[in-house]
């Protein structure tokens, strides 16, 4: 932790020795300015606090759990899946933004598009995921350059989990899905900021994962049918948006085919609720019970 | 202690953080885009000044809007502006909307462990002619959007704007339904309402309001030269065009 | 051991008081109360007491009333302007106000200002600063005009002029610039005007309107809304929904007129 801070770090002894080497020229060009220009030549540099430890620092102006009126208020929750069949990869995503009791956004892209072949999902701080998957993206497209042929899911989520790993202890928060199609077929990996990393079918992560996982086991079966796994994505996606306060709005459904992700569409939660999918009868139990309460009478009634 | 000495060493808790209060807004049209701000700047119960900009010209298709910390704020600014002249030399042209969109996303999240504690919306003009409206949080998450409020009236600003932009808890009339877009004037006429009513009942938003107006080139500006206390900031009248307007907000 | 008697002695009641404590040790924050972050001040001059307020009331950074009154009445010659939590003041006064009427009615005489001055600051010394009411007290009575400001924790001053709340130090500037012994009425109330002004304008826990009252030996005038510099500035658009713009699941009409048919019986009631 501590060689990692000062390897970072624009203040301290090992920065200063740093920049007197950039003087005498014993580096290579360092340009001062992050950009993903200089992104690809290696890691990037990012400016320290220079206080005994930067991440209690930050932890203490952004971790609103702790803290309520902590002031940079940093968005959580959320309900995100994704899972393999014999068709591919189905990839399903709420669109909320919370801080606090705030809805911050309900129009959030959570399925980052890294390449044609590859997408990111999104869960715990936005700008980590954005920012790491887009880099990801670089590094998987200079893979290709390089050996001339795509990256493997495999090694694209162990690319990945390696960074993260790398920044462990200082405050990163992400807990995404890579999900693509490689040579092996369709492949899902689970990579969050602990460092873990791990090869499966199904997956649901974020505060509503549990609602989502309630539907998701019932329902899967490797041999679904495109249109049956699609379906189950955002049947799924709804349940956590309907019983978990800080996801919802709409849902983002993807599928990975081996020619690459297409976008299904975006779907209205409510819109699930009365109506659903094809505006034949709703997701809601209004339908289950018609007829059998006072207070839902027959619609003929 | 007694004698006034320390037997240990003492630590102070590092805060370089103030909240400067103040409200921005930004609303995408068709062929134009809106970006406004208040320019009460205080801290705690006082004013600091009652005229400090909130939002910035940065080409004539871009505008910035920066709100949060004060001092964090003028020194993003300031770093974009020198990037998009270093890009204007090297490249002799303006960087589009899209690209300074993710320079502020790169230049946000090199400060992942120190962050700027700034809340920016950038608007304006893409280069297929359309409004735009960009939300970033502080350590550069970002999104585009149809509308957008941030800072102190954020909460009572946004469902305002869900209300009225997105139609949101309107249902349209049978067999019709809610433009996508709306006109000029009709976003002016929102912008200045919702600014007016956040100066009612947020003690932090008051004074003046500048609201810029992005016009796409070759678009007529919808009657914006007839509007009061309208002045135009832009340095080609062939291309994208830049206005601001200026109005006053109760001081109280 | 005696059951829970559902009648309770006079006064506050603690008996939330632990959990409340325990519940803020584990985060849960306590409701908000209405604050008068406010700038209230009293002024001396040749024939009495000029007393004046700004009409704002706050939650935390959120405007919750834009017109209401801080000068409180105590009796006819006495009035008191409260700043801190809403509805600390508008309890303190009005209890202070009952005691002074029925002690008035005691003695038979005119009450005095600082008879309300010592209960007050009795009953703020006895609940430790828990009572969060920032007081500025005056009237005429036998004894000439009388001024105090009595603190939340029971202290008080006697000046000649005073100004209290978030707005205190921009009122206290303009009386400092402007105050002399012996002025006029006009001249106490343009001072107290200005100085409440500068609350207004300059302290965000103040604003809207500025009231005032003159208290001198012979009456008592309240001026409500003396000054109104931050009148409501007229909306761009009108909001108006259209009949039928919220959705709705179902529709169920119901008469609500009982209808009843009146069958009569034998002769009627001779009733002259």
């Amino acid at each position: 932790m501590n060689t990692l801070v000062q390897r970072f770090s624009t203040t301290g002894p090992a920065a200063e020795i740093r920049k007197a080497k950039e003087v005498l020229g014993e580096e290579d060009d360092v340009v001062d300015v992050m950009g993903f220009g200089n992104l690809a030549s290696g890691v990037p540099k990012f400016s320290i606090p220079g206080v005994p430890d930067p991440s209690a620092f930050l932890k203490m102006h952004t971790d609103d759990f702790a803290d309520p009126s902590c002031r940079i208020k940093i968005k959580h929750g959320t309900t995100t899946l994704a899972f393999r069949f014999k068709g591919g990869v189905i990839v399903a995503v709420d669109s909320r933004a919370t801080a606090g009791s705030y809805i911050a956004s309900g129009t959030v892209k959570k399925v980052i598009e890294i390449n044609p072949y590859l997408l990111g999902t999104m869960a715990g701080g936005a700008a980590d995921c954005q920012y790491w998957e887009t880099y990801l993206g670089i590094q998987c497209r200079l893979h290709e350059l390089r050996n001339r042929e795509r990256i493997s899911v495999a090694a694209a989520s162990k690319y990945l989990s390696n960074l993260v790993y790398s920044y462990k202890g200082m405050g990163l928060s992400m807990g995404t899905m890579i999900c693509g199609w490689d040579k092996t077929g369709p492949a899902v990996y689970y990579v969050d900021s602990d460092g873990t990393r791990l090869k499966g079918d199904v997956f649901s992560v974020g505060s509503g994962s549990t609602f989502a996982y309630g539907v998701l086991d019932q329902g899967y079966h490797w041999d679904l049918s495109d249109e049956e796994a699609q379906e189950l994505g955002r049947r799924s996606i709804y349940a956590a948006g309907h019983r978990d306060a800080f996801s919802g709005n709409t849902i983002n459904l993807y599928h990975v085919k081996e020619d690459g992700w297409k976008f299904i569409g975006n779907y209205d939660v409510s819109k699930m609720h009365y109506d659903g999918p094809d505006g034949r009868g709703g997701y809601g139990y209004d339908l289950r019970v018609e007829g059998k309460s006072s207070a839902n009478p027959p619609s003929s009634a | 202690m007694p004698d006034g000495s320390f037997s240990h060493p003492q630590e102070r808790q590092f805060n370089p953080y103030t909240e400067n209060g103040g409200t921005i807004l930004a609303i995408a049209g068709a062929d134009f885009s809106v970006v406004a701000g208040d320019t009460r700047q205080s801290e705690g119960y006082s004013i600091q000044t009652r005229y400090a900009p909130k939002v910035f010209r940065l080409t004539d298709r871009a505008v910035l809007a920066v709100n949060g910390f004060a001092a964090d704020g003028n020194m993003f600014v300031k770093k974009v502006k020198q990037r998009l002249e270093w890009y204007r030399h090297a490249h002799a042209k303006d960087m589009p909307l899209r690209a300074i969109a993710r320079l502020i996303q790169t230049m946000l999240y090199a400060q992942r462990f120190f962050p700027y504690y700034v809340y920016n919306i950038l608007g304006g003009i893409e280069e297929d002619g359309t409004g735009a409206v960009y939300s970033f949080d502080p350590v550069g998450s970002y999104e585009r959007e149809a509308c957008r409020a941030a800072g102190a009236a954020q909460a009572l600003v946004q469902p305002f704007l869900d209300n009225q932009i997105y139609f949101k808890n309107q249902q349209a009339p049978v067999g019709s339904s809610h433009p996508v877009h709306l006109p000029l004037q009709d976003v002016l006429s929102i912008v200045i309402d919702s600014f007016t009513s956040a100066t009612e009942r947020h003690i932090e938003v008051g004074d003046g309001l500048e609201i810029y107006v992005i016009v796409a080139k070759g678009r007529s500006p919808q009657g914006l030269e007839s509007i009061r206390n309208v002045q135009e900031l832009s340095t080609n009248p062939e291309g994208d065009r830049v206005f601001v307007i200026r109005r006053e907000l109760k001081k109280d | 051991m005696a059951s829970a008697s559902v009648y309770r002695g006079a006064g506050f009641d603690f008996s939330n008081t632990v959990r409340n404590s325990f519940l803020e040790q584990r985060g849960v924050p306590l409701p908000k109360a209405t604050s008068t972050g406010t700038t209230i001040v009293g002024c001396l001059f040749k024939d009495g007491i000029v007393l004046g307020a700004d009409t704002r009331a706050t939650e935390g950074p959120i405007v919750a009333d834009k017109n209401c009154e801080k000068i409180h009445f105590i009796s006819d010659n006495i009035r008191c302007c409260g700043a801190g939590t809403a509805a600390d003041t508008e309890f303190t006064t009005a209890l202070i106000a009952s005691n002074m009427e029925m002690h008035a009615l005691s003695t038979g005489r005119k009450p005095r200002v600082v008879t309300a001055m010592t209960m007050l600051k009795q009953m703020l010394y006895r609940y430790q600063g828990h009572i969060g009411a920032a007081l500025v007290l005056g009237g005429v009575d036998a004894t000439g005009p009388q001024l105090f400001t009595i603190h939340p924790h029971g202290s008080t001053d006697k000046l000649p002029y005073v100004t209290m709340g978030s707005g205190s130090l921009a009122a206290m500037a303009v009386f400092e610039a402007g105050w002399k012994p012996d002025m006029e009425r006009q001249e106490a109330l343009d001072l107290v005007t200005a100085a409440i002004s500068a609350g207004i304008f300059n302290d965000l826990g103040s604003g809207s309107n500025v009231d005032a009252c003159v208290i001198t030996a012979d009456r008592t005038e309240m001026l409500r809304n003396f000054v109104k510099p931050n009148e409501r500035v007229e909306k761009e658009r009108r909001y108006v929904f259209r009949r039928g713009t919220t959705a709705y699941k179902s529709e169920q009409i119901r008469s609500l007129v009982v209808e009843e048919t009146v069958t009569r019986t034998g002769e009627a009631m001779d009733t002259s």
